[in-house]
């Protein structure tokens, strides 16, 4: 285990292997899927997925991303969107990538009826506490494989609102996960509904600092629009400009994206910066992403140092910054 | 002339004493994801194979597990079941209710969902090579048919036309509804069990005699949910009120009526009901109908010629 030369005083971030230091995270994708399944897609009787083959394409990506440079990827999918543990504890032992898997969920449309009508009367969807108490186990005795056992700590909190949101229920999962985030010390991504600021408030009134939040989406259109990029780092938090690559009539283009960038560091911002691509290692039941894990290193940042972002700031982009965000924080 | 067991086709002589609306373990979507409710395959094991062994003994012969897609239906579990203990087992395809389907099935037309009913009547269930022998359908929480619901509704009408399955619905509210999709889709209502017509919470608001006389079948299959019980479900209701019901009913519509207890073996996702299981049926209501003066020939109508002739699949 790589654990085992650490000291109790070292920072750590937890990965699917367990927790390893924070200094040996190198570049990291901060928002990606490995394998993402929309729920219920399991039981599809037209689609299925062989572990073998998903394996393959899995491990031949992470190996491109680590011929790229990257060192680390987060699966920001939460507990309930295909998340398999042991997959990828093997790909982490097999390409040498650490892996930090998620907690959490959203938004509403994915959760199942458990949290949204369970079996009393009235069917009261869950309260931010009982998500708090289920997303805090699963850092704090390991994640889990329905219905059979725990393994390794999360190392992320996730959740997500509908993009007209949140719901009632998506304002108790950012709640849960603030809470599950303060209780822990693993980082919080928020994936905002229709306003970022308002949304990273209620993180906020949970207690829960600004630099242990990352707000997801914000080279949405909608948000660029708003400022709110700005308006985010300024409150503190991590900016995840984390559709690199991707253009559609939802999100900016690379170009604005990567001028977006050098704004956020002419105004002192780069400590706040995150790239990501939420690009999907294998999609079952949802269109696939397909993007190099490697693209933001690769494509995206020589077109935001051509803009003008110093390769030190580029670095702190891609290096610095994930550290600090994934870093686990002492809570006594 | 079959029925789809989880162990391949039976002629509907080899049913005999039909359990027609149970539960091996039923769960919420969700709920695996929440180590309260986890037990191991041991326990499992433990806690439903003496059940289904006593129902055996009992004298029953088959138990209809309505679990549905996304609430824990284990077809390969139900396999190894059936085969130990000697109960027949049908699985069903469909879902409880619309508020019992994830994301994957709740975007979903009527046309896809159809094929995946078909597709698990015809072909199989998963990899199992099981095939289901009923569909389930249901009314969410709330009272009243959704949009969803009334999607799975359709699809389900029209995957009993195409395979010649009956269906079986989670609650007899709304029938009206309900039955407005079935007319038109063109399936006879003999093809649909309208269940939970006797539970404490809907009874009141269930059409029974008005569905039976549409040609629907109703289903009491909710005995032993009582009130009597050290702690009761807020669906429970007084034993001999249900009863009372019951007889009322049969009294006129003996041949649309079907009964079962909607007990779970061992529970997934909730708690349960201490002291509730199949073999109410066998222990408390046979002899509450032959004290209420009923003999062999109503039950063997009761308990194996209705249900013959609902779970055999149509040509």
């Amino acid at each position: 285990m790589k654990g085992s030369a650490m000291t109790a005083t070292s920072p750590t971030v937890n990965t699917v292997l367990g927790p390893v230091p924070a200094d040996d995270l190198g570049v990291v994708a901060v928002h990606e899927a490995l394998l993402s399944v929309v729920p219920g897609a399991e039981h599809a009787y037209d689609l299925s997925l062989d572990r073998a083959e998903v394996f393959a394409i899995l491990t031949r990506k992470l190996a491109a991303f680590r011929n790229q440079g990257g060192r680390t990827i987060v699966d920001s999918t939460g507990m309930f969107h295909g998340r398999d543990v042991r997959l990828y504890e093997a790909l982490s032992r097999s390409t040498g990538v650490h892996i930090v898997a998620s907690t959490g969920m959203g938004p509403e449309e994915t959760l199942g009826g458990y949290f949204l009508t369970p079996q009393t009367n009235p069917p009261t969807p869950w309260p931010a506490q009982k998500f708090a108490d289920l997303f805090t186990k699963e850092v704090t005795e390991g994640m889990v494989v329905p219905r059979v056992e725990r393994r390794g700590p999360a190392g992320l909190v996730t959740t997500a609102a509908d993009h007209a949101g949140p719901t009632a229920t998506e304002e108790s999962l950012f709640r849960g996960a603030a809470r599950t985030a303060l209780a822990t010390g693993v980082p919080m991504s928020l994936r905002y509904g229709a306003d970022a600021v308002r949304d990273l408030r209620i993180a906020l009134d949970e207690g829960l600092p600004a630099a242990r939040v990352v707000v997801g989406g914000l080279d949405r259109r909608d948000a660029v629009a708003a400022g709110a990029p700005l308006a985010i780092a300024r409150a503190g938090a991590y900016v995840a400009l984390d559709h690199v690559g991707s253009e559609d009539d939802a999100h900016v283009s690379d170009r604005e994206r990567a001028a977006l960038v050098v704004d956020l560091a002419e105004a002192g911002h780069v400590d706040r910066i995150l790239l990501s691509c939420n690009a999907i290692g294998v999609a079952v039941g949802l269109p696939d992403h397909d993007l190099p894990y490697g693209y933001v290193a690769s494509t995206f940042v020589p077109l935001a140092t051509s803009l003008g972002l110093s390769d030190e700031d580029a670095r702190r982009v891609l290096v610095d910054n994930p550290r600090n965000l994934l870093t686990v924080r002492s809570t006594s | 002339m079959r029925v789809n067991t989880v162990l391949g086709p039976i002629s509907p002589e080899e049913l005999g004493f039909v359990a027609v609306h149970e539960h091996i373990g039923y769960g919420m979507p969700g709920s695996e994801l929440d180590t309260r409710w986890w037990k191991t395959p041991e326990e499992r094991y433990a806690e439903t194979v003496p059940k289904l062994r006593a129902f055996h003994e009992h004298g029953g012969g088959t138990f209809v597990d309505v679990t549905g897609i996304c609430n824990g239906r284990d077809v390969d579990y139900y396999k190894s079941l059936s085969a130990k203990t000697g109960v027949h087992i049908v699985a069903c395809t469909g879902f409880v209710g619309g508020d019992t389907a994830l994301q994957h099935f709740a975007r979903a037309s009527v046309d896809y969902l159809t094929r995946q009913f078909v597709h698990e009547i015809t072909v199989g269930i998963g990899g199992t090579g099981a095939r289901a022998g009923v569909i389930k359908v249901g009314v969410s929480r709330g009272g009243r048919l959704t949009e969803l619901d009334k999607r799975i509704y359709r699809a389900a009408a029209r995957a009993a036309l195409t395979t010649g399955v009956p269906i079986l619905t989670h609650l007899a509210i709304d029938a009206e509804n309900a039955i407005a999709i079935f007319h038109e889709e063109g399936l006879p209502l003999d093809r649909v069990l309208f269940g939970h017509a006797d539970d404490g919470v809907n009874a009141e608001q269930t059409r029974d005699t008005w569905i039976a006389e549409q040609g629907g079948r109703v289903g009491f299959d909710t005995f032993g949910y009582e009130t009597e019980l050290e702690d009761p479900p807020f669906w429970a209701r007084p034993r001999k009120e249900r009863l009372d019901h019951f007889l009322r009913f049969t009294a006129v519509h003996l041949d649309k009526a079907l009964a079962s207890a909607d007990a779970n073996c061992s529970p997934l996702g909730w708690p349960g009901v201490k002291g509730h299981t199949v073999n109410y049926l066998f222990e408390v209501l046979l002899p509450d109908l032959r004290d209420a003066g009923w003999d062999e020939a109503a039950i063997t109508t009761l308990f194996v010629r209705n249900p013959a002739d609902f779970l055999t699949i149509q040509s």
